[in-house]
């Protein structure tokens, strides 16, 4: 075996170039399969996470039954909230209203969405997911706190709406105009990114403020949370007919199990995987034509050693055996330096969607999706170097030896 | 078949109606007509004849590298042209030595290796291999080059090389197919003088020569003309 290798090792390294390309070929397929692999499971362990702590929630949206178009059909009344909290299996419901408003900060006036909310329900619907922004250990409390109940004229202020939205940054205890009344900023929340980035736009204020500076106590979107997941789906459905009822209108509500929405997103992503890995398979081909031209070329310009081998008493299978181990090296090798090239692509690629859409998403790198592309590559290798590697086994050594 | 299979024979190897025919396109070339020839164990025997005449083809079939196109070629007793593919590569490997007029080494490989390479398709142990080879080289007094690649050796070197390798599974027959064609006159002779020690040590050695006085050595010599030979 040691010296099958060898003898290998000797023939590759004779074709040194040709033996190069045709690992990049393969080093290229192997790359893609393990840089797209990882990033989509990094891409579905982030959203996965995020959503986790969401499995219990129910959102319930007025109008069309597609993700994140809020309010436009209309709006909840206090009675619907009433209704939804009545229904057995409901922990909490918690009202929001959200509007565009302009909100001016020295001088300066931008649209911002503003989010009513009573700030006991805050937790209901953010769970511990959101938090002020850490100190940063100045010393200074740039993080304020939490909004209270009689708190007036007071906000709280996503990520982004602090560092980006405004030339000027904002911190706690700034004044902001929210509509034309003055508003302090007593508290920053940390950046969400990813999904819930939408937080990182917002400001927050309590119910009653937004009332006033809304002009109407209309409900834009109601969070509810279920005692028991398994019912969620039904609670749902529940809510929906319910709130129908109120407005008398058919399908006036979207009531969305949030637990259901993570399998299906879920399933949507092992088909996204599917696909992309589909389209990937394509440079493996390519990769596996590579290996059966040099492997041809190979045999043919060895045709006269192949002879000699068999004058000297090779046999079929020791001559198949040599050259379907020369295929299998160069793809392993192809192989192995395609999950290194891989990885390193794919944390390019992660810091290049963190650079652009400011979106964290790791490079989730499993054990067997390095050690399936080494296997991919070899078998690759093994599968395209059969019919030449046959060929050669096959030659008449009398025709081979005289071949010059 | 079978009536060939169990005769007895005391010579090692003998031919019967021997015939082989090369289609070229259109022409069929008779290239060995009704040989029958006798090697008995422990012969030298050079076959000479002028280019074209067979001389090649006939050691081809003697050497299992080929098939007859009629007629039979009996090794140790056994009809070849009943065997598989696979039990002609066993005999080329066990029974026959071949030697090269181009000396055929592998290019890759150094000496040692090269010498190594029919033990290690005979599936004999690394370091069994390896110490055998050594002692080949040093039979044929290359002790001093056995990690030297073929393209650093002579020509001379590189046939000795080359018979080392024809040992190296310790084969009963040595095949030689113009083994002096292409050295000098005086590596010629030590190549000669080399297999008739061999010769002596009991091995049945064929060489195919057009060199007369490279025949002369020979203990007989077979002439060829047009495919038949000639007594």
């Amino acid at each position: 075996m040691k010296d099958a290798f060898l003898l290998v090792y000797r023939n590759i390294r004779e074709r040194k170039t040709r033996s190069i390309l045709t690992m990049l070929g393969i080093v290229v397929g192997i790359a893609a399969v393990v840089a797209i692999m990882s990033i989509s499971y990094g891409m579905q362990e982030s959203i996965t996470e995020q959503l986790s702590e969401m499995t219990d929630i129910i959102m319930v949206t007025p109008g069309s039954q597609e993700l994140g178009s809020f309010g436009e059909f209309g709006s909840f009344t206090e009675r619907d909230l009433n209704d939804v909290e009545r229904i057995s299996g409901v922990k909490e419901a918690a009202a929001m209203m959200g509007e565009m408003q302009e909100v001016e900060y020295r001088g300066e006036k931008v649209m911002v969405e503003i989010v009513g909310i009573k700030p006991r329900d805050m937790d209901a619907v953010f769970g511990s997911t959101v938090k002020l922004e850490e100190d940063s250990g100045s010393g200074i409390s740039a993080s304020g706190r939490e909004l209270r109940e009689n708190d007036r004229k007071a906000c709280q202020i996503g990520y982004s709406i602090a560092n980006d939205y405004f030339d000027y940054e904002i911190g706690v205890n700034d004044r902001l105009t929210i509509n034309g009344s003055k508003f302090r900023v007593i508290g920053v929340l940390e950046k969400q990114g990813g999904f819930r980035s939408n937080v990182d736009a917002q400001i927050y204020v309590t119910k009653r403020d937004a009332i006033d500076i809304f002009g109407t106590n209309d409900i834009s979107s109601i969070f509810v949370r279920v005692r028991d997941i398994e019912e969620a789906e039904a609670i749902a459905d529940e809510i929906g007919e319910q709130i129908d009822d109120n407005h008398k209108l058919d399908d006036f509500t979207s009531a969305m199990a949030m637990g259901g929405a993570i399998e299906d997103l879920n399933s949507i992503f092992q088909v996204l995987q599917v696909f992309l890995l589909a389209i990937v398979s394509i440079s493996l081909i390519v990769a596996a034509m590579g290996i059966m031209n040099t492997t041809l070329m190979s045999v043919m310009e060895r045709t006269h050693e192949i002879g000699v081998m068999k004058a000297i008493g090779a046999k079929n299978r020791n001559i198949l055996f040599l050259f379907l181990m020369e295929a299998g090296v160069v793809s392993g090798i192809g192989g192995v330096l395609g999950c290194i090239v891989g990885w390193g692509a794919a944390e390019v690629i992660s810091f290049g969607i963190y650079s652009a859409f400011d979106v964290e998403i790791a490079v989730v790198m499993k054990l067997q999706v390095l050690l399936g592309g080494v296997a991919i590559a070899v078998l690759v290798g093994i599968l395209s170097g059969f019919y030449p590697a046959r060929k050669a086994s096959k030659l008449s050594p009398v025709e081979a030896v005289r071949y010059e | 078949m079978g009536k060939a299979k169990t005769r007895k024979v005391e010579c090692m190897i003998h031919t019967e109606n021997l015939c082989k025919t090369y289609r070229m396109g259109d022409v069929v070339v008779q290239a060995l007509r009704d040989v029958n020839m006798e090697i008995k164990d422990g012969e030298f025997v050079a076959i000479i004849g002028p280019s074209g005449s067979g001389k090649s083809t006939l050691l081809n079939l003697l050497g299992c590298l080929d098939k007859p196109t009629s007629g039979a070629v009996f090794i140790g007793g056994t009809d070849t042209a009943s065997l598989s593919e696979n039990a002609l590569a066993e005999i080329r490997r066990e029974k026959i030595g071949f030697i090269f007029q181009q000396f055929n080494l592998i290019h890759t490989l150094n000496a040692l290796e090269n010498v190594a390479l029919p033990m290690f398709f005979a599936g004999v142990g690394r370091d069994v291999r390896l110490k055998k080879a050594e002692e080949l080289l040093v039979k044929v007094e290359l002790g001093e080059r056995m990690y030297h690649k073929p393209s650093e050796l002579s020509g001379g070197q590189q046939q000795r090389v080359a018979i080392a390798r024809s040992l190296s599974n310790d084969p009963a027959i040595i095949i030689g197919d113009e083994p002096t064609g292409n050295v000098d006159t005086d590596t010629g002779t030590a190549i000669m003088q080399i297999l008739e020690g061999l010769n002596r040590e009991g091995k049945t050695i064929i060489v195919v020569t057009h060199d007369a006085e490279i025949a002369a050595r020979a203990g007989r010599t077979k002439r060829m003309r047009d495919g038949k030979v000639l007594e």
